[in-house]
């Protein structure tokens, strides 16, 4: 990844939260509508709560030698 | 009978009949005109059109159009025929004949309007698919093979009871929808489907036995079965609350697995439980918009799924291994692959532009606003999950990373590229002129996936899902195991599972029949001579030769008698 790409990515972030502010500021269909960036935070967060857990599940239950089968 | 012999699913198999008379040379050219015939059939027929026929007692409808089973009927169509492209290279006889058949089950089982007809297209597709793994010819694939057979037996054999058992109770075997009721019929049929659905925990023939079926069957596997069964969830058992929350669960299963595992098709195949789950929870909520979503759903799938494992397949005909730590940096030999790969990952993320975004937003809209905001956000944690596992770390880590790939590449055929351009086109189409495919859809809508709010919703969890998996790619990355699912109780287990199935069923029948025998032996006995018992004053051995001439009219008299009252009995 380039600073370019961080850079557009970023921008891309900016638009999405002033759209959320403005367009968006009354839309209020689910109770996480009024938390302010409610999926940026979910996203990062289930990106990291899945990542964390699916290790610690393969770790400790599901991963076994590659010839375990046979 | 001629009606009969134009029926979609019946000309695929007419197809696969034929397919053996021809040349090598003309084979895959002609493996193409019949799903092409096929959809021809379909977009000819005007929606109600119906064959009937009658087998005993029972009036079957052979086919019967609508705009669910056209909705199904037209994508399978296209999937055989550009499965067909990819696998054009492809000259064995046998697995040509077995996908078309294939196909050809699953094309029956989408037009039959009754159970019977239903039932005989579904054990076509069980058959014919399990060739497509054995095909590769390795004790591995035969013992997979095997297994994935006996599960499908399985869940034939528990549909067809539950059919046998509802055309009684019910007195009708036409599919319809049924009433959310419990019955044992009812129940058996929920079964027999939910294993072709690959419901959780009964999934585990797909993740076991997809990875290990040949480079093209692979391609035909993902887009026949568990779509079919989707399309008779949704024909009938829709409104079941309680999928609601397996589809819940095997989205969140399948992706924790497509997360864990290390195999690029064993990743693509974990995450088909995933998405067939949003079908599932779908068909569970049961409204209109969720109908709509989850057949929408299973059309896009079909196509993006596809997509992405003929990508994935073509790496694999290239390098010769699906295991991701074998492979990396991939970006500069195999850009195309790579290109189209990504269309399909895209899509299945629900980025805008591309089709999963509308048909995805749909499902969970259709949760979110039918009193499942939970269901919702389990959905969206399985939405992170996707665009994790199957947009950026499979195609991070096959054709990025640091690592160059060293090996030797095989050149990959361009009946590969045509077929995954024509899905790649085709996902992009439906992402960007959505109403196209509202026109196939059950019901009437004009659902907005474009909205600033879904835009901004599916933006931001991407971006930061993304950096997510910036920071923690390292923790993602390949290494060479075995991941055990439940699959692990009867192949691991198959001792123990023997001991307690076969071997200890096996000595209780044997008991039992010891039992029987000794005591018929105890009864014969005893009853040889019944004049030893009847007469019991004397020590003589009563032989029947020595019957006096009075004795033996008795005896006569009551044989006699026996043979009048079975006579008269049986007339």
């Amino acid at each position: 990844m380039k600073k370019i790409h961080w850079i557009i990515l970023g921008i891309l972030f900016v638009i999405t939260l002033v759209l959320e502010f403005t367009v968006l500021a009354g839309y209020d269909s689910h109770w996480w509508n009024a938390i302010p960036a409610f999926y940026a935070i979910f996203g990062f967060v289930m990106c990291y709560a899945l990542v964390y857990s699916a290790k610690f599940i393969a770790k400790k239950i599901v991963n076994r030698d590659i010839n375990y089968y046979d | 009978m001629i009606e009969i012999l134009a029926i979609p699913g019946v000309i695929l198999l007419i197809g696969a009949a034929l397919l053996s008379f021809f040349s090598e040379k003309l084979r895959p050219a002609l493996f193409l005109i019949f799903p092409l015939l096929a959809a021809a059939v379909i977009i000819l027929r005007p929606e109600g059109y119906s064959v009937t026929g009658s087998l005993l007692h029972y009036d079957l409808v052979l086919m019967q159009t609508d705009s669910l089973s056209n909705l199904f009927g037209i994508v399978f169509a296209l999937g055989a025929f550009v499965a067909g492209v990819y696998a054009f290279h492809m000259k064995e006889l046998g697995q040509q004949i077995c996908a078309l058949g294939y196909a050809g089950g699953a094309l029956g089982v989408v037009y039959a309007g009754d159970l019977l007809t239903l039932i005989i297209f579904w054990e076509i597709m069980a058959v014919a698919s399990t060739w497509l793994i054995w095909a590769q010819r390795t004790p591995e694939t035969d013992a997979a093979g095997m297994r994935y057979l006996i599960y499908h037996i399985l869940g034939g054999g528990l549909l067809f009871a539950g059919i046998l058992w509802h055309s009684v109770v019910a007195g009708s075997i036409a599919v319809e929808t049924i009433p959310m009721e419990y019955t044992p019929a009812n129940i058996l049929m929920l079964l027999g489907v939910a294993i072709n659905a690959a419901v959780i925990p009964l999934h585990t023939w797909l993740s076991d036995a997809y990875p290990k079926a040949t480079l093209t069957g692979t391609i035909f596997m993902s887009i026949f079965t568990t779509k079919t069964a989707v399309y008779v969830l949704i024909r009938m058992f829709a409104g079941w609350e309680l999928l609601v929350f397996f589809g819940a669960a095997m989205a969140i299963y399948g992706i924790y697995y497509a997360v864990i595992c290390k195999d690029m098709r064993e990743i693509l195949s974990y995450h088909i439980i995933s998405q067939v789950g949003y079908m599932v929870a779908a068909i569970g909520v049961g409204s209109e918009l969720a109908v709509n979503g989850a057949a929408a759903h299973a059309y896009n799938n079909i196509l993006y799924k596809s997509l992405m494992f003929m990508a994935v397949s073509a790496v694999m005909y290239s390098t010769g291994t699906s295991k991701m730590f074998h492979l990396g940096g991939l970006y500069k030999k195999m850009p195309w692959v790579l290109g189209l790969y990504v269309v399909g990952g895209l899509s299945i993320s629900g980025i805008p532009l591309f089709a999963g975004f509308v048909s995805k937003g749909m499902v969970i809209d259709a949760a979110g606003y039918g009193g499942y905001e939970t269901i919702m956000l389990v959905l969206l944690v399985a939405s992170v999950g996707t665009w994790l596992s199957v947009g950026l770390k499979l195609p991070y880590f096959t054709w990025f990373d640091k690592q160059d790939y060293e090996g030797e590449l095989k050149p990959v055929p361009l009946n590969m590229y045509i077929a995954m351009g024509i899905l790649a086109f085709a996902c992009i189409f439906y992402g960007i002129f959505p109403n196209a495919l509202y026109t196939f859809l059950p019901f009437e809508t004009d659902y907005q996936p474009y909205t600033v709010y879904h835009l901004v919703e599916i933006t931001q969890i991407a971006l930061l899902t993304f950096v997510g998996f910036w920071l923690l790619r390292k923790k993602l990355a390949p290494e060479l195991t075995t991941v055990l699912d439940l699959d692990w109780f009867y192949r691991k287990a198959a001792p123990a599972t023997r001991l307690v199935f076969v071997q200890k069923v096996d000595t209780f029948y044997g008991r039992v029949e010891d039992g029987i025998q000794a005591s018929a032996r105890y009864l014969s006995g005893k009853f040889q001579n019944p004049m030893r018992w009847l007469n019991p004053f004397t020590d003589e051995e009563n032989e029947a030769s020595s019957y006096s001439p009075a004795m033996e009219v008795v005896m006569s008299f009551i044989l006699l008698c026996f043979l009048i009252f079975a006579i008269i009995y049986f007339l």
